[in-house]
């Protein structure tokens, strides 16, 4: 079996929430972020993470501004907010419920049912 | 909640604001992730033209996540609504293809546009006017209000002497008025020119500097003074041909010598339409309250002061006059005014009310655009639906409904924006015509304010109309076409189901056909309506007269100061007159010279009048009404139009004092009913300036009966002369008989005149055939403008039912192929495809024919019996019918034309 999982719809959004939430990151560092924390277990699409930046920063969830890459090239760096850190909290806990509720059922054996 | 909505919408307010930035800055990030890919992909030991390459191809699209980032923004409503070069493109491509439309909607357009960008700056003009000159909002008017009579009371030299050294919060407070004046130069040469008498402040209040010399000034207003004058730019022009040396040199005003001290720039004409300004002596003599000449009162709003506050201070200083003076300024109120409204003397009352009107004269034209622009729609809606196999494709191509109706609203629009151009141009050639009219009309300039060009507001307001017009235009029929593509597009037949004509599009083409039916009928009626004015057939040579207005300065000349009453004024303006007719018939050129208070042709006022015995019962309880003018006992042998009946007038009439009239072959007819008017007698019960019956005047003897010459009142042609002498009646219109051209015989009376008396004023001095000239121009405007909103209605309507016939032929060709193809007779075929619309013009022609119809049996056409215009009608609407079923023919033709096989074939 393949070692990358595939994302599930709506999880990107909270994969860039987590990424900017731990220091301030450009848009390659966000990317290299998520592939960094979960291991290379995540893979993404890399341009289709630029909507996703853009639709958050329209939600007002991160703020971006300008700053200078490693390579001293001009870069737009984003970082959380006030709502996105909240949101994020919300996100996480929700998704954490549910993949705990998931993993419940996907463990249940005949005997448990009894 | 409202947190997040505001990010929103500021995060869109910068994307839209920065529309270029945001592309570039969307470039440079992804540019910046594709090259620290490769970086990294190099230092993980690829080659840096493969690292690129496989760093690009992991990126993905560039173009899919560019188009996706922007609507992550919000942003994608916005990129369909936003034009492209190729909506302009394709928009013009589409004026080009189909040239008919283009001219028949683009004419409906402008003249829709005309009119309304026309009404817009006429109206604002009037009531709205701004002064063009230096900070001319803060100019006012100011007005002594009689609150007992309602009237304006004008004799204000009064107020106008304490006020300029009290007010505080005007400025430069102003008095004028306005004297008719010959100006003479050396040569004796004079015409007749409107003089402001005006105090010098009143230059300071305009702010415009000389042309050369200067303005009045304070000092020319004292009573020893020399007499000066400052003359305007045309003046200057056409009597000194525009001489640089003209300051230092005299002319007379009247009697009295003027020296030139200033040339006022071109297009000056402060404060109302002057051309020529004395100083105004306002302190001599010193008037007490309510006395002295007529005059107004204008002023410049102090720095920082308001109108109101302006009229705060004149209420205190009106009250401190009542108090000082209250036997004649009991009932006295000063009032601060708009000045062109205190100019033109426009109550506040109507001012406020006029405004409301402003908005309600508007609406009408817009109506009409709206009106113009369903009809628009009706055309855009049929040649679209057949592109509806493009529509399809593009909307399987992937362009979404909105994409495409913003394609069509930029059709529309371009089509619109023709139309506004010509509309535009129309409207400011028919001003300049429309000003020259109403000052022929009038014989004088318009006030200064008025100038016959279209404001910014006006272009702005006209794109406003454009951009609602081609709303409906567009979008109407776009989102009608476009409505269940996706549907259609799925059946895979663009000519199965298609778009139809429904409800609102037959009350649209009902109302159209209507409209086209009504129209011509309003042109034919506006035409009977101008026929009565003025054949110019008077039953006399009227080319070989010149007529010319007498009137002269009221006041006794300088030079021999003596009585100042009314009565001496007549007797100085008799004498004047009787010398210049004296002058005047020893002139060979003249065979005959006479006079009347009123001309044939000209209006003439009406009298209520009753008759002893004898007179029919009158039309209605307004009672007989008939125009009335004194004339000079020679009056009908000068013109050579014998007496018909009874006696002409004598000398003996006039000295004698007797009470004695002629009437005229209308009078005879519409009062007498036919019956001997001879002997009988008449009096005035009411005048049109005096209305309220009395029966406490004379009685007139009818002597004699005169040919109808052309008395015309607002109640037809009736009317009496009395006799009179020179002296009698002012002003008096003169009428010579001349050899040769009588245009060329117009600056000897002008001499004669000069000889005679230099006060003696000649006012519209031309050959008798030009008198209604100006009416007769204004007549033929309507006629016109009727006839062109005539055609342009017949010609969109006629589109307007060929489209619709049109579009229900191609759209069921395929089902006329199988009726003709199973057998079926070409009327069965035309009922079934073509009954709808059929039925639509047939309604429309019935309702239009029924307005036509009301409108023919009210109006009073030369008195036509009720079976003529019965005939009128009947005949009228079966034209009608004609021309609208000549716009179904083609399509009719077309439909029976079907081959059966190429229609099943083509459309499969």
């Amino acid at each position: 079996m393949d070692e990358q999982a595939e994302l599930l719809p709506g999880s990107l959004d909270l994969l860039i929430l987590k990424a900017v939430s731990l220091g301030k990151l450009h848009g390659y560092g966000v990317l290299l972020r998520i592939e960094q924390i979960s291991g290379g277990a995540l893979q993404i699409q890399q341009g289709a993470l630029y909507p996703g930046l853009y639709r958050l920063e329209h939600q007002g969830l991160i703020a971006s501004e300008w700053g200078t890459s490693e390579n001293n090239r001009r870069a737009k760096y984003y970082r959380l907010t006030a709502a996105g850190r909240r949101r994020l909290g919300e996100a996480a806990a929700s998704w954490n419920r549910l993949a705990e509720a998931m993993a419940r059922v996907l463990a249940a054996t005949p005997q448990e049912l009894g | 909640m409202i947190r997040a909505l505001i990010a929103r919408i500021r995060s869109l307010w910068r994307s839209l604001r920065g529309h270029s930035d945001l592309q570039a800055e969307m470039a440079e990030e992804f540019r910046l992730h594709v090259d620290l890919r490769a970086d990294d992909l190099v230092r993980d030991g690829m080659s840096p033209a493969e690292a690129r390459r496989q760093a690009r191809l992991e990126f993905g699209s560039v173009e899919r996540y560019r188009d996706e980032g922007r609507a992550s923004r919000g942003l994608r409503p916005f990129d369909e609504l936003r034009f492209s070069w190729l909506d302009v493109k394709l928009s013009l491509r589409m004026l080009v293809r189909y040239p008919g439309l283009t001219v028949v909607a683009g004419l409906a357009i402008a003249f829709g546009i005309w009119a309304g960008a026309g009404t817009f700056e006429m109206v604002t003009q009037l009531l709205r006017p701004t002064l063009p000159l230096d900070e001319g909002h803060r100019i006012v008017g100011i007005q002594l209000r009689n609150l007992e009579t309602g009237g304006v009371e004008r004799r204000a030299l009064h107020e106008f002497v304490i006020w300029r050294g009290e007010l505080t919060s005007v400025t430069d407070l102003g008095a004028f008025r306005t004297l008719e004046r010959n100006l003479i130069l050396g040569d004796g040469t004079g015409e007749p020119t409107m003089v402001a008498e005006m105090s010098a402040s009143g230059f300071q209040v305009a702010r415009v500097p000389p042309l050369l010399g200067r303005v009045l000034i304070e000092a020319d207003e004292r009573p020893d003074a020399l007499p000066v004058v400052v003359i305007g730019y045309d003046i200057w022009q056409s009597r000194f041909g525009g001489d640089t040396q003209v300051v230092g040199r005299t002319v007379h005003l009247g009697s009295t010598r003027h020296t030139i001290v200033g040339v006022m720039p071109q297009g000056f004409a402060f404060p109302v339409s002057h051309r020529v300004w004395t100083p105004l002596r306002a302190g001599d003599p010193r008037y007490g309250p309510r006395e002295g000449p007529s005059v107004q009162l204008f002023g410049r709003l102090t720095r920082g002061a308001t109108v109101e506050q302006a009229q705060a201070e004149l209420t205190t200083l009106g009250r401190s006059t009542t108090a000082e003076s209250p036997d004649t300024h009991e009932f006295i109120r000063p009032w601060v005014m708009p000045f062109a409204a205190a100019m033109l003397n426009i109550p506040l009352g109507t001012m406020r009310t006029m405004t409301l009107g402003v908005l309600s004269t508007n609406l009408v034209p817009i109506l009409l655009l709206l009106l113009i622009c369903g009809n628009v729609a009706l055309l855009i809606f049929a040649r679209t639906a057949a592109r509806e196999g493009e529509l399809v494709v593009r909307s399987a191509l992937g362009a979404s409904r909105r994409r495409i109706v913003v394609q069509l609203f930029a059709e529309a629009l371009a089509l619109g924006a023709v139309g506004t151009m010509v509309g535009l141009a129309g409207a400011s050639f028919g001003m300049r015509w429309a000003f020259g009219v109403v000052e022929a009309l009038q014989g004088a300039d318009l006030p200064f304010w008025f100038e016959p060009r279209l404001s910014t507001s006006t272009v702005l307001y006209a794109g406003v109309l454009t951009v609602l017009g081609a709303a409906i235009a567009g979008i109407v029929p776009a989102i009608k076409l476009t409505r269940g593509v996706g549907a259609r597009l799925k059946a895979a037949t663009a000519g199965g189901g298609g778009p139809r004509l429904g409800g609102i599009w037959s009350v649209v083409i009902v109302s159209q056909v209507a409209i086209t039916v009504l129209f011509p009928a309003i042109a034919f009626i506006v035409r009977e309506d101008g026929n009565r004015i003025p054949s110019l057939d008077l039953g006399f040579p009227a080319q070989e007269y010149v007529v010319v207005r007498l009137e002269m300065d009221r006041e006794p000349p300088s030079t021999a100061p003596g009585d100042t009453s009314y009565a001496a004024f007549l007797a100085r303006y008799g004498a004047a007159h009787q010398e210049l007719e004296r002058r005047l018939t020893d002139d060979p050129a003249v065979t005959g010279v006479t006079f009347a208070g009123r001309l044939p042709r000209m209006y003439h006022q009406w009298n209520q009048i009753e008759v002893d015995e004898g007179a029919i019962e009158p039309p209605d309880e307004r009672g007989h009404r008939v125009s009335s003018a004194p004339i000079d006992v020679d009056y009908f042998e000068v013109l050579g139009t014998p007496v018909a009946a009874g006696r002409p007038f004598t000398v003996s009439d006039v000295t004698s004092g007797a009470q004695v009239v002629i009437v005229n072959t209308d009078f005879v007819e519409y009062v007498l009913g036919g019956r001997n008017p001879i002997g009988r007698r008449i009096r005035y019960i009411a005048t049109e300036t005096a209305r309220t019956p009395t029966s406490e005047g004379p009685w007139y003897e009818i002597v004699g009966v005169a040919p109808d010459l052309g008395m015309t009142s607002g109640y037809g042609r009736s009317g009496i002369y009395h006799p009179s002498a020179p002296g009698d009646v002012y002003p008096v219109h003169m009428a010579l008989r001349v050899r040769g051209d009588p245009g060329s015989f117009a600056p000897r009376v002008r001499e004669a005149a000069m000889l005679v008396d230099p006060a003696l004023r000649l006012h519209d001095l031309m050959p008798m055939n030009e008198i209604t000239r100006a009416d007769a121009e204004f007549y033929a405007f309507w006629f016109w403008l009727a006839v062109v909103v005539s055609s342009i209605a017949l010609l969109l309507s006629l589109a307007g039912i060929y489209a619709v016939m049109s579009f229900a032929v191609s759209r069921r060709t395929r089902e006329i192929g199988i009726r003709l193809a199973l057998g079926a007779g070409s009327r069965r075929v035309v009922t079934a495809i073509l009954a709808r619309p059929l039925r639509q013009v047939g309604l429309g022609v019935l309702l239009g024919g029924a307005l036509a119809g009301v409108l023919i049996m009210s109006i009073d056409l030369y008195q036509a019996g009720w079976a003529a215009r019965a005939a009128l009608f009947l005949g009228y609407a079966a034209l009608m019918t004609g021309v609208c079923l000549l716009a179904c023919i083609v399509p009719i033709r077309r439909a029976l034309g079907v081959e059966p096989t190429e229609a099943l074939r083509a459309d499969a």
